[in-house]
């Protein structure tokens, strides 16, 4: 009865739990990278961020609404003196965490221009993603973004465009 | 007189004069009392060092928050960037699609 109560207790709570980043570990990859970019966000950072963002600024405002119901942004680069620093086998244990059923790839890039991939994973909980993961590998280059939380992918998409990064025309869906 | 007769003479026990006391008792009662510092000086002592506290916290607190401010502006532009070339190139091939069929 006691297993029972205990066992009902654990689920609720394993239910109750706040979605949890993606557990990559980057260790071997650090070790080899000549630069790197490490932003590691929680909720509590996130809402602190938000109190700094400005309302007058157009660009932050759109962040302060983006990030609002956020639980978490990670994001690591990992930048190497020369091509092959790192290998498929290392990209494929990044894959590894991001597998149906809680996962899903809805996009799968390669550019032959910079020989970029970018491959995109959303997690759904119902009808809403509860979280993003992209893993963008170029031959000097790796990123791994993690988004904890209900992401607007269009507005996030759109603020991409700022920030010096050209703005493209996207057509949207009707 | 050589060196043992000297020692033994300076380490020679001596008896102090019978107003030793008297004279160390008639300084002690001279000497100033040393004064016990005033209440406000303690509690302005803790005040001032409260509100030093409590700048340093602000302070920390606005440091944090500007950095988490870069933090998510850097975070965004990484992650917006990486999505838009994904969209960019679906949408770039989707056209090409479309101009074929």
């Amino acid at each position: 009865m006691r297993t029972a109560a205990f066992l009902g207790m654990f689920v609720l709570l394993a239910g109750l739990a706040p979605a949890q980043q993606v557990k990559w570990n980057y260790d071997k990859l650090a070790a080899r990278a000549s630069e790197s970019v490490d932003v590691a966000l929680d909720g509590a950072l996130l809402r602190l961020a938000a109190k700094f963002l400005s309302d007058d600024d157009k660009d932050e405002a759109k962040i302060k609404k983006l990030v609002a119901g956020l639980k978490g942004v990670y994001v690591k680069t990992f930048e190497f003196k020369k091509a092959g620093e790192y290998s498929q086998a290392d990209v494929d244990t990044f894959r590894a965490p991001l597998r149906p059923p809680d996962w899903q790839r809805i996009v799968g890039v390669h550019s032959t221009e910079d020989g970029e991939d970018v491959e995109v994973y959303i997690k759904n909980e119902g009808k809403d993603i509860s979280g993003l993961a992209i893993i963008a590998t170029a031959p000097r280059e790796l990123t791994l973004v993690n988004i904890v939380g209900a992401i607007d992918l269009d507005a996030l998409s759109e603020l991409g465009g700022h920030f010096g990064i050209p703005e493209v025309e996207v057509e949207k869906k009707k | 007189m050589n060196l043992e007769d000297e020692l033994r003479s300076a380490l020679e026990r001596r008896e102090p004069s019978p107003d030793f006391t008297n004279r160390v008792l008639a300084r002690v009662s001279g000497a100033p009392a040393r004064r016990a510092a005033r209440p406000w000086v303690r509690w302005v002592a803790a005040l001032a060092a409260s509100v030093l506290l409590a700048v340093g916290a602000v302070e920390y607190r606005r440091y944090q928050g500007e950095r988490a401010r870069s933090q998510v502006l850097l975070a965004v532009r990484i992650a917006g960037g990486k999505l838009r070339k994904a969209q960019k190139k679906v949408q770039t091939l989707h056209m090409v699609r479309r101009s074929v069929t």
